[in-house]
């Protein structure tokens, strides 16, 4: 430490300070103020974004000389001033203090912002961020949505009925925020973080009513964005009105114009819609289902009957064949008949011819037979094998030896002549 | 239905898949009634996430949301 220069009063560096600072250049500066407060003769505040601050002084004088509207010079403000650093080394009394002391001060008009803007668009795009929200798969019907909006604002009265008459009627979990001024975009980026963080979410809405750049300014802020960006849970974005564009529309899966577009978004599925078509799938599945079915059961029945056809046809058929040939065969018949009746005339006839040889054959043998055995009985074949026949006078047969005594006369017949016999009865033996 | 769907889209999905299918005329019985045994699960399934956001719109806070989260201290 021994070899810097000095030991210098205080009192001459801080002077010296000043000098040094004042003669830095003069620029102007753009930016939102906040922590405003006046003094008799001043008015301090702090001039920030996203990325510092700087503390501001301004003479009261200087200020009344820009003329600006009453009330506008308050915190949230975006404003661009002109002027230079400048440093009051204090005094016995008074504490130093480093400010930027501006001479001019004027509302940041849209070119100031919207400058600002495209910085950093650029910037953010360059890095990729708008597209990362866009990556994300969006449920058609998320049971849950968060909502971020300003407590009883009309963007999320609108939102809410817009989503009422796309039937829906889930869970919102509301994320309220300041939506103006300097504490809304962390405000703003906390809720969307919290809400991101419930697992029951399943997309976030952030939307807010219509304003100036400066109003919506919030939403250009770049840690807001980068915050959106990186969510893993699609977010859908209605700030403002359709010409309005802030930063975050470029960072988020689906910008809208309106709150009731974002309605449409968050919950795609128009729930009275999805339950008619729904009912449609219903009756076509139970069509086809049907109709599968029947249309085979009939197939099938026609299939069934199909033999049954056949069978009767057949049986027609064979019936009518029947017929032929019943009818052909009793022709036939009748023609056999006849053809037998000729055929049994004639057979008769030689049969009968046949018969009536055999015939007069048999009775000639029988007639031979009979009279052989006829002829056996002949008495006269008796009386020439020795035998003699005794007759009375009448020439009957006297067959017993009482009937010859009472003949007393007999005449015995030999095979070669008859003799008359005298009975001797008493030669006569039993 | 062997698993739940997805998500209600993906139920949808599969169904106008089904629908098509089964309007085509080529699946033969045994397809057609299983494509309309799926078909009736995931419209039950798809009614009953219907019915799951048509009960009555719910509103919470998000500090509301997070105290019930939060198990409660001893």
């Amino acid at each position: 430490m021994e070899d810097l220069p000095g030991p210098f009063p205080v009192g001459r560096y801080a002077r010296k300070l000043q000098e040094e600072l004042r003669r830095r250049a003069r620029v102007r500066l753009v930016g939102e103020v906040t922590g405003i407060s006046r003094s008799k003769v001043q008015a301090y505040f702090e001039l920030r974004d996203a990325e510092g601050a700087v503390p501001c002084a301004i003479w009261l004088t200087d200020l009344e000389q820009a003329d600006l509207p009453e009330g506008s010079l308050r915190d949230g403000a975006e404003i661009v001033i002109g002027g230079g650093p400048d440093y009051y080394p204090g005094g016995g009394q008074a504490s130093p203090s480093f400010s930027f002391r501006a001479t001019h001060v004027r509302l940041a008009g849209e070119g100031d912002l919207l400058a600002r803007l495209a910085a950093l668009r650029k910037q953010l795009h360059a890095e990729g961020l708008f597209e990362l929200q866009k990556q994300l798969a969006r449920p058609r019907l998320p049971k849950t949505i968060g909502v971020v909006t300003a407590e009883n604002g009309a963007a999320g009265r609108d939102l809410l009925a817009a989503l009422r008459r796309r039937g829906w009627a889930g869970t919102v979990v509301w994320g309220f925020a300041p939506v103006q001024d300097r504490r809304a975009a962390p405000a703003i980026a906390a809720a969307i973080q919290e809400l991101a963080a419930t697992p029951a979410v399943e997309a976030i809405v952030v939307t807010r009513g219509g304003g100036s750049l400066a109003d919506l300014w919030a939403f250009c802020d770049e840690t807001l964005c980068r915050t959106v960006a990186m969510l893993r849970v699609p977010v859908i974005s209605a700030i403002g009105h359709e010409r309005d564009s802030t930063l975050i529309d470029d960072v988020v899966a689906v910008a809208c114009s309106t709150p009731t577009h974002a309605a449409e978004a968050v919950v795609p599925l128009d729930c009275h819609t999805a339950r008619a078509d729904l009912n449609r799938s219903a009756a076509a599945l139970r069509r086809a289902g049907e109709g599968a079915v029947g249309s085979r059961s009939r197939h099938l029945v026609a299939l069934a009957r199909g033999p049954a056809r056949a069978l009767r046809r057949e049986r027609v058929a064979l019936n009518q064949k029947t017929r032929e040939i019943r009818a052909s065969s009793e022709r036939g018949l009748a023609e056999r008949r006849a053809f037998q009746r000729r055929l049994g005339l004639v057979v008769l006839s030689r049969a009968a011819a046949r018969a009536v040889g055999a015939e007069a054959n048999s009775r000639r043998e029988a007639l031979r037979r009979a009279e052989v055995a006829f002829r056996a009985h002949e008495p006269e074949r008796t009386l020439e094998r020795g035998y003699v026949l005794a007759e009375d006078t009448g020439g009957e047969p006297v067959t017993s030896a009482t009937a010859a005594i009472g003949a007393g006369r007999v005449r015995l017949r030999f095979s070669d002549g008859a003799v008359g016999a005298r009975i001797d009865p008493d030669g006569s033996e039993e | 239905m062997s698993e739940k769907p997805e998500s209600y889209e993906a139920a949808v999905e599969r169904l106008e898949q089904i629908i098509d299918r089964l309007d085509s005329g080529q699946a033969g019985l045994r397809e057609t009634l299983d494509l309309c045994r799926e078909g009736r699960e995931l419209v039950t399934y798809c009614s009953a996430e219907l019915d799951a956001v048509s009960e009555g719109l719910k509103e919470l806070k998000l500090d509301e949301l997070a105290a019930r989260l939060e198990p409660p201290s001893p």
